[in-house]
């Protein structure tokens, strides 16, 4: 078993996210996921909130605004203030994770 | 060290490149995510027995 | 344990996605890391002020940012490399993040 970490920088990939996220948590791994510029834009498909329940996630407030969203009236279903989060973030996953992934 | 490459659309002049030198004389490995179904199961499985797993475009 | 975390900056439709991922290089540079970046098969505007902050920041924290282009070092100080020790640089990475696209 292990740590997962995942760093998605992109808006493309939410199946590959879940998809690789839901493999590995059947297989007894934990998952935390790192949401960064244009990745944060899938914090509106709809699997994210059960992305949420699955995973630890965390997003980069500063780049949800970036991509228009008000990170402080407008916070993701399946996240609480606290995960409104910083690059220091992703310096945490690399910290925590055995494994590592970029999506 | 075991590096994993996995691809997430068909590799650049760029990508065979640097894989090409990350990889040499290392035990390496490889998983298509550009496919309509890729085997998540598979490529945990690939992740966990990694000591790198390198995501390229 | 700090480790050393390269990203990957390839060719792109908008300049903001490689300003952004040096924000994010820089903070994994506050984070207590070793992070780099590379530009590679695009070039870049002059940077503005907090652009040019955020890579006067990494490169005091021990970090850099490369380029394979050649305008990038004259337009913005960038350090110039090559595919080759691109790739020779990455071997020496813990963690490797082809960022975007």
């Amino acid at each position: 078993m292990a740590n997962l970490g995942i760093f998605v920088t992109s808006s493309k990939n939410m199946a590959h996210v879940m998809g690789v996220t839901k493999a590995a948590k059947a297989k007894g791994n934990d998952v935390k996921v790192f949401f960064t510029w244009k990745g944060t834009l899938l914090a509106k498909d709809p699997q994210f909130p059960e992305l949420c329940n699955i995973a630890e996630v965390a997003i980069c407030a500063d780049s949800y605004k970036k991509m228009g969203y008000d990170p402080e009236n407008d916070i993701p279903e399946g996240l609480n203030e606290k995960q409104m989060s910083t690059q220091a973030k992703h310096g945490y996953i690399i910290d925590d994770c055995e494994k590592y992934m970029t999506l | 060290m075991k590096i994993l490459n996995v691809y997430r659309s068909e590799p650049s002049e760029t990508t065979k490149k640097l894989v090409e030198i990350v990889s040499e004389g290392r035990d390496s490995d490889s998983f298509d995510l550009n496919t309509d179904s890729p085997d998540y199961d598979a490529l945990v499985d690939k992740v966990m027995a990694a000591d790198q797993t390198i995501c390229w475009w | 344990m700090p480790k050393k975390v390269m990203f990957l900056l390839d060719k792109s439709d908008d300049e903001k996605n490689t300003l952004d991922a040096l924000r994010s290089t820089l903070g994994l540079s506050v984070a207590n890391h070793y992070a780099y970046s590379v530009v590679m098969n695009h070039t870049l505007g002059k940077f503005d002020d907090y652009n040019a902050e955020n890579l006067e920041w990494i490169r005091d924290m021990e970090g850099e940012v490369y380029s394979t282009e050649q305008a990038n070092v004259d337009t913005n100080t960038l350090t110039a490399t090559t595919l080759e020790e691109v790739g020779q640089k990455l071997r020496e990475m813990d963690v490797i993040v082809p960022y975007g696209n």
